[in-house]
C-alpha cells in the first residue's frame, strides 16, 4: 500500500487500473464496465489514498456490480495475483460475477442491491474502533432497505460509518432521472440525521479530504461523489448502454484501450 | 417423557428466558430484534444488555443486514421477529447477507402456523419452512414445547452458522422433561408404534397421543433441515405407512423433504401429507376450529390413517 499525502500517484494509478478494468471486461467477454469505471477512483483513494488500515477498517462493496474495479484494486494491493482477472465470471473462477466473500480480501457478498449498507451498519455497531467504509451506488438508493439502514446509523450514532456514494446518474435501463428519480440525495442524507459532503469523484482531492473529514466524525457520514459513467473512455461517458457489456467489438476495445493509455 | 400434559407453557416465553439465562454466560449473544420485544419475551434480557439488544423498529430487511454485519464482528446474533415478517419480508436479505455471507445470526419467528389464531392469514405464517429450508447453508428447527425450545435454543447459540427457529404463539402442554437431549439432524421417537409412523414438528403432534386405539409410531421432526433420514427411514420401513402432519403449507413443506426421501430411498410405503393445501389462513379464537377446517384435526388424522390401507 502507498501512502499519499500528496495524491499525484493515485492519478497516475487510475488511468493504469482503468486499463486494467477495461481488459478484464474485454477478455473475459463482458461485464458491468460503466458503473466500475465511474466507482473505480474512490475505491482507489480507500485502499491507496493511507487514510485506511485495511486489516482493521473494512470496505464493503454493496453495489456488488461494480467487483470489476474492485478486483483491480485487490490485485494491485497484492491480495491475489493480477492474472486472475481474465477468469472474472467465467465457470471455476473465485472472481464471481458479483463480488463474494471467497476473493482475498472481500468482507461481504453482494449483488442484490440496496442490502450493504445494513451489513456495514451492523459491523459498525460491532467494532466502534474500525473504520466501515460503505460504496452504494446512486441508483441502488431506490431500494428501501437503503433508507432503513439511514435511520438506524443514526439512531445508533454510528460515527464510523462512511456510505460512499458513486453517483453517475445512471443505472441500467437508462438515466435515474427517467427512471425513478432521487431528486435531492444529500438533502435527504441530511434529513435522516446524517452529516453529507457532495465531492467530485474524479478529482482525488476532494475524494480525500471528504474521507478524513468523515472518519474523525460523530455522525454517520455520507459522501455524495459525482462520478461520469464510463469514466475514461469516450464513447462510453454518459451511456447507458455500457452499464453491462456482452462481447465488446475488437475496434472498439482497442479504440478504448489507447484513449486510457493516453490519459 | 411428562405425563402431565395439561402442565402449558410458552415456547415464546421459553425462548426469552433460554437466552437471557445464556446472556449471562454468553457476552457475545446480540439480539436484533424488529419491535416484538414483548412479544419475545425479551424485555429482561433488553433491560439487563441494553448494549447488546440492537431495536430495528419495523424494518426487517435493515434488521437482517445489521444481525449478519453484527455477527462478523464476533457476535453470535438472534434476529426476532414474527415469522409472518422475519424471514418473510426479508428473505433476499437473508439468503445473501446471511446464507451466502455465512453470517453466524439465528432467525427467530415466533407467531408460526395457524396458532396465531385470531391474527387471522397475514400473521399466520405458512410458508417459513418452505422460505427457509430452500436456502443453502441454513437449518431450520421447530420445537415441539417449551422444554424443547430450551435445549434447541441452548445449541444454537454455540453451533455458529445461519439457522432458523420456528416458534408458536399460545402456551402449549409440555411433553419432554428435563433430561430431553437434542441435537442437531437428530429425531426422537415419541412413540412406539407398529400401524403407520406419522411424522411432524411443533405442537400439531400433541394432539396425536389422544389416539390411543391405533399403534402408531409418532416421530418428532424438530430438526427439519437436517433432516433425521436414518430415524425416519427406519420407522417408515418398520411400519409401511406414513403420515406427515405440519401446521404449514404443503407445498415446500416437510412432506415434501419427506416424500423425496423415502422415494430416493427405495423403501416402499403408503404416504399421506396433512397440511394447509394452497390456501390462506383466516382468524379463529383458539386452534380447535382451524386445525379441523384445514384438516390438521383428529377427526381427518383418523380418516386419513384409516384409508392407508
Amino acid at each position: 500500500m502507498f501512502l499519499s499525502d500528496n495524491f499525484q500517484n493515485l492519478i497516475k494509478l487510475s488511468p493504469s487500473l482503468r486499463s486494467d478494468v477495461l481488459d478484464m471486461v474485454y477478455q473475459s467477454g463482458g461485464g458491468h464496465i460503466g458503473g466500475s469505471l465511474s466507482s473505480l477512483d474512490l475505491i482507489i483513494a480507500v485502499y491507496f489514498s493511507g487514510l485506511f488500515n485495511l486489516k482493521q477498517d473494512r470496505f464493503i462493496l454493496s453495489a456488488g456490480h461494480l467487483c470489476p474495479a474492485l478486483y483491480v484494486v485487490l490485485a494491485k494491493a497484492g491480495y491475489f495475483d493480477k492474472k486472475l482477472l481474465s477468469t472474472y465470471s467465467s465457470f471455476g473462477s473465485v472472481l464471481q460475477g458479483h463480488a463474494s466473500a471467497a476473493v482475498p480480501g472481500i468482507n461481504y457478498s453482494s449483488g442484490s442491491l440496496g442490502q450493504g449498507l445494513s451489513f456495514a451498519a451492523g459491523l459498525a455497531l460491532g467494532n466502534s474502533q474500525s473504520s466501515v467504509i460503505c460504496l452504494t451506488s446512486d441508483g441502488e438508493h431506490q431500494e428501501g432497505q437503503v433508507w432503513e439502514a439511514a435511520m438506524f446509523a443514526n439512531k445508533y450514532h454510528l460515527g464510523n460509518l462512511i456510505n460512499l456514494v458513486d453517483s453517475n446518474h445512471y443505472q441500467i435501463d437508462g438515466s435515474i432521472d427517467d427512471i425513478m428519480p432521487l431528486n435531492d440525495l444529500a438533502a435527504k442524507y441530511v434529513q435522516f440525521g446524517w452529516t453529507v459532503t457532495t465531492v467530485d469523484g474524479h478529482d482525488f482531492g476532494q475524494i480525500i479530504n471528504a474521507l478524513k473529514k468523515a472518519k474523525n466524525s460523530k455522525y454517520p457520514n455520507c459522501i455524495i461523489a459525482n462520478t461520469i459513467l464510463g469514466k475514461g473512455v469516450s464513447f462510453m461517458q454518459y451511456d447507458y448502454h455500457y452499464h453491462d457489456i456482452k462481447n465488446l467489438d475488437e475496434r472498439l476495445y482497442l479504440r478504448a484501450k489507447k484513449e486510457l493509455e493516453n490519459q | 417423557m411428562n405425563n402431565e400434559q395439561s402442565n402449558l407453557s410458552s415456547i415464546r416465553q421459553a425462548f426469552g428466558d433460554t437466552l437471557y439465562n445464556l446472556a449471562s454466560i454468553n457476552p457475545n449473544i446480540y439480539v436484533v430484534n424488529a419491535d416484538l420485544k414483548g412479544s419475545l419475551f425479551l424485555d429482561k434480557f433488553a433491560a439487563k444488555y441494553p448494549r447488546r439488544f440492537i431495536e430495528c423498529g419495523v424494518a426487517e430487511n435493515n434488521a437482517a443486514g445489521v444481525a449478519a454485519g453484527l455477527s462478523k464482528t464476533g457476535k453470535t446474533v438472534f434476529l426476532t421477529s414474527f415469522a409472518c415478517f422475519s424471514p418473510s419480508i426479508n428473505w433476499a436479505v437473508i439468503k445473501q447477507s446471511i446464507c451466502y455471507n455465512n453470517a453466524n445470526v439465528k432467525i427467530v419467528g415466533s407467531h408460526a402456523g395457524l396458532l396465531s389464531t385470531d391474527l387471522g392469514a397475514t400473521h399466520q405464517m405458512l410458508e417459513d419452512v418452505a422460505l427457509m429450508r430452500s436456502l443453502p447453508n441454513m437449518e431450520v428447527f421447530a420445537p415441539l414445547d417449551a422444554l424443547e425450545t430450551e435445549k434447541i435454543v441452548s445449541v444454537l447459540a454455540y453451533t455458529p452458522t445461519p439457522a432458523y427457529l420456528r416458534l408458536v404463539r399460545p402456551p402449549t402442554p409440555l411433553l419432554f422433561d428435563r433430561n430431553l437431549n437434542f441435537t442437531i439432524g437428530k429425531s426422537h421417537v415419541l412413540q412406539k408404534g407398529d400401524y403407520a409412523t406419522i411424522l411432524g414438528y411443533g405442537p400439531v403432534l400433541l394432539e396425536l397421543f389422544k389416539l390411543t386405539d391405533l399403534s402408531l409410531e409418532i416421530v418428532n421432526c424438530s430438526s427439519i433441515k437436517p433432516l433425521d433420514e436414518k430415524t425416519i427411514l427406519k420407522s417408515v420401513s418398520k411400519t409401511g405407512r406414513l403420515l406427515v402432519l405440519e401446521d404449514h403449507q404443503k407445498n415446500g413443506g416437510l412432506g415434501e423433504a419427506v416424500a423425496s426421501l423415502i422415494l430416493s430411498s427405495g423403501i416402499k410405503t403408503k404416504f399421506a401429507h396433512l397440511a394447509v393445501n394452497n390456501s390462506f389462513g383466516q382468524s379463529a379464537k383458539d386452534a380447535q376450529p382451524l386445525y379441523d377446517y384445514y384438516g390438521l384435526g383428529l377427526k381427518n388424522i383418523i380418516n386419513t390413517l384409516r384409508n392407508l390401507l
